[in-house]
């Protein structure tokens, strides 16, 4: 009965191939270290997964955001607990895609023939950043609405460009409700599309180059 | 790489995966047993850390010193360092923008730049060298971020001169010497890669050591002060509560009650409304209260109490004011059990003590006047020490004096001012106490005021009246105190 299920399954979704290509992959003997990487996607996946229940009770604008995050610590089943995880899950996910591209860069994996895998990889590493530079003002209070204050002013002393730059995160000379909803986009939308997109791209050139193996004497 | 390079690496990647393992069911546990790990620690993160409370933004409070996320710390303690560098530290671009850009560009076009075909780290001394320099570099810079890079007096102080030195000189000096010796002649080869391995070590060890002098002989740091965040409903209401002591009773009374108002310059005798009425609470919203208390309501005498319009009120307190007003005297609100701070009731023959009872009474309904810079004849009321020793007509409580003056004002009737002659009225100016605090602050002036709950017990067997209706108090053995 299963098997049945199974091979007309298989017929229309190529269910072996897939296993082949994605899982039973030959792959040079690792370690621990070659687990950075899909922890990372891990983190990537669980901050999505928070990130989309956090939303159904967030209000990005600035009379309520900070009462809707209050609501969800004190007034959600658990939301205490998926806000916490959000939040380490931000500083986890820092920390370990940044020792995924130490590991990376000691191993010398970005040589021949997987240079495009650390481009996108620090595009991976940029958006990790922009991810947690646009979330941290989400919640509206001094701490986000000063150090961001702070790091836009940062972004204006840039020569030329810098107050376009300035004013286009901001959505105006000073952070405002347009700023708020602004990051928040980025932060739900746009990051995260790219993050995808990306991740997808870094994941392809693992399977089709794959894993490198870690460097002997003689390499 | 040269076609037979490339050749030559992917012959040899088939070898490795010859003598390999596969993905599944070899190696895929340890990435699964990784990820299980992280979601653990996460949790117990949640649960024991949880996500530290900070007041609700507000822009007006420019005198919050912001701290970015923990992994941007590096960044700004490169800036202010930078900042120091006489002349060049005053062009800001370069280190906001061009060197950031210049190290994301490099680590872009680390694939194209580095032509070095190896792979093994006896080969790459140059390029790890680098790497082991920058990320010691990045991970100093974190740990004295904390530490002010200034020490406030004009000039370099060794203070900034060390942080200089760990931050900026020592870095600069490695990266140089790196780069430079991969430039000496084939023959120097050998020396070139020992001294760029050395160069890392030794900087990285004394960036390290001088940190770790930068951390030692840093200046304590200032207590910051702690801002309270009231984050559940029970805790908003209590800290609502005090602030509302603290700020409205003066003119709005105790419980809303309003009332004629005295001791408030301006609004002398002026006969204010009551602000706890089910009117007031049904015809105004939360964002109406909240305006009102941070715009004030100037043509009517009532200051303005928002920080941004000149007040000492954050946004959150103004949150917590309107919401003790809302669950307190709304009566279509239900009030979260505990979430009053209730001045604890007496047992008969019990004593109170200053900690447990007279401490928060007196926060309720005398403080906001009798505390610094109020009229108020000097006498304060903040602490145990204040209440017992301060005012113009000091002592205002005597142990077991009945005609205590205290004791005389707050059963409604006037007191004379023993020097001037002047007439002090009844206290609360407004409304009077009710009977059972009368009744308490008797007892504990009866008692000779204990400051501690075990000294209050320790009074407790002596027979104590309980003047019933708190008029007058008619205690019959007075317990003599020395």
């Amino acid at each position: 009965m299963w098997k049945k299920l199974f091979a007309w399954l298989d017929e229309r979704l190529a269910l072996n191939e897939l296993y082949k290509a994605t899982l039973d992959r030959p792959e040079p003997k690792g370690n621990w270290w070659n687990t950075l990487g899909s922890a990372s996607l891990f983190l990537f996946l669980l901050q999505g997964v928070t990130g989309i229940f956090l939303s159904v009770y967030y209000t990005p604008s600035p009379d309520h955001a900070f009462d809707s995050i209050q609501y969800i610590m004190n007034g959600v089943a658990f939301g205490w607990l998926i806000r916490g995880i959000h939040h380490w899950g931000a500083t986890l996910m820092v920390l370990v895609v940044f020792i995924h591209m130490l590991r990376v860069f000691v191993t010398a994996s970005y040589k021949y023939p997987r240079e495009l895998t650390w481009l996108i990889g620090v595009g991976l590493l940029l958006c990790t950043l922009g991810m947690g530079f646009t979330g941290y003002l989400l919640p509206w209070d001094q701490k986000a609405y000063w150090a961001t204050t702070v790091a836009t002013s940062i972004a204006g002393s840039v020569p030329i460009i810098g107050s376009f730059i300035m004013k286009a995160l901001r959505g105006g000379t000073d952070l405002s409700a347009l700023t708020l909803s602004r990051f928040f986009a980025a932060h739900i939308w746009m990051l995260p599309a790219v993050l995808a997109g990306l991740i997808g791209v870094h994941l392809f050139l693992i399977i089709k180059h794959g894993e490198s193996e870690f460097p002997g004497k003689d390499d | 790489m040269k076609e037979e390079q490339k050749k030559t690496v992917l012959e040899k990647y088939k070898i490795a995966l010859q003598k390999g393992e596969r993905f599944w069911p070899d190696s895929i546990y340890k990435d699964l047993l990784v990820s299980l790990a992280i979601f653990i620690v996460l949790i117990l993160l949640a649960t024991f850390l949880g996500v530290p409370g900070e007041p609700k933004a507000d822009p007006s409070d420019t005198a919050y010193v912001p701290k970015p996320e923990w992994y941007f710390l590096f960044l700004f303690k490169f800036l202010a360092v930078y900042g120091q560098i006489p002349l060049l530290g005053k062009i800001e671009w370069i280190a906001t923008a061009a060197i950031p850009a210049l190290v994301i560009l490099l680590l872009f076009v680390l694939p194209l730049m580095d032509k070095n075909p190896y792979r093994h780290y006896s080969r790459r001394i140059m390029a790890l060298s680098i790497m082991a320099v920058f990320v010691t570099s990045m991970v100093v810079l974190t740990v004295i971020s904390g530490i002010p890079t200034t020490s406030g007096n004009t000039g370099m102080s060794a203070m900034t001169l060390l942080q200089f030195l760990t931050g900026l000189v020592i870095p600069i000096m490695a990266y140089i010497i790196i780069v430079g010796s991969s430039f000496l002649s084939n023959k120097l080869k050998l020396l070139g890669s020992r001294l760029q391995k050395w160069t890392a070590v030794g900087g990285s060890l004394s960036m390290i050591v001088v940190a770790g002098v930068v951390i030692l002989i840093a200046p304590p740091a200032a207590p910051s002060a702690e801002v309270q965040v009231a984050n559940t409903l029970t805790e908003q209401i209590i800290a609502g509560q005090d602030l509302y002591s603290l700020n409205c009773v003066q003119c709005h009374g105790a419980d809303g009650e309003g009332g004629i108002i005295s001791g408030v310059q301006g609004l002398e005798g002026f006969n204010m409304k009551a602000i706890h009425s089910q009117d007031e609470m049904y015809t105004r919203s939360d964002e109406t209260l909240g305006d009102i208390i941070s715009y004030g309501q100037p043509n009517l005498g009532m200051q303005p109490f928002g920080k941004s319009y000149g007040g000492a009120l954050s946004t959150s307190e103004i949150d917590y004011i309107v919401a003790f007003m809302r669950y307190t005297w709304d009566d279509r609100s239900v009030i979260p059990a505990g979430a009053v701070s209730t001045i604890p009731e007496l047992n008969p023959g019990e004593v109170p003590s200053w900690d447990v009872h007279i401490q928060p009474l007196v926060k309720r309904y005398c403080v906001s006047c009798h505390r610094t810079g109020r009229q108020n004849n000097n006498y304060l009321m903040t602490s145990y020490q204040e209440m017992l020793t301060t005012g113009d007509n000091a002592p205002l409580i005597t142990a077991g004096d009945p005609k205590s003056l205290l004791l005389t004002l707050i059963n409604g009737h006037e007191g004379k001012d023993p020097v001037t002659g002047n007439v002090i009225r009844q206290m609360p100016p407004t409304k009077l106490l009710d009977p059972k605090y009368v009744d308490m602050l008797t007892r504990w002036v009866m008692a000779g005021m204990p400051q501690t709950a075990k000294e209050a017990a320790a009074l407790a067997p002596t027979p104590t009246a309980t003047p019933t209706g708190g008029v007058a108090p008619a205690v019959p053995t007075p317990t003599p105190t020395p």
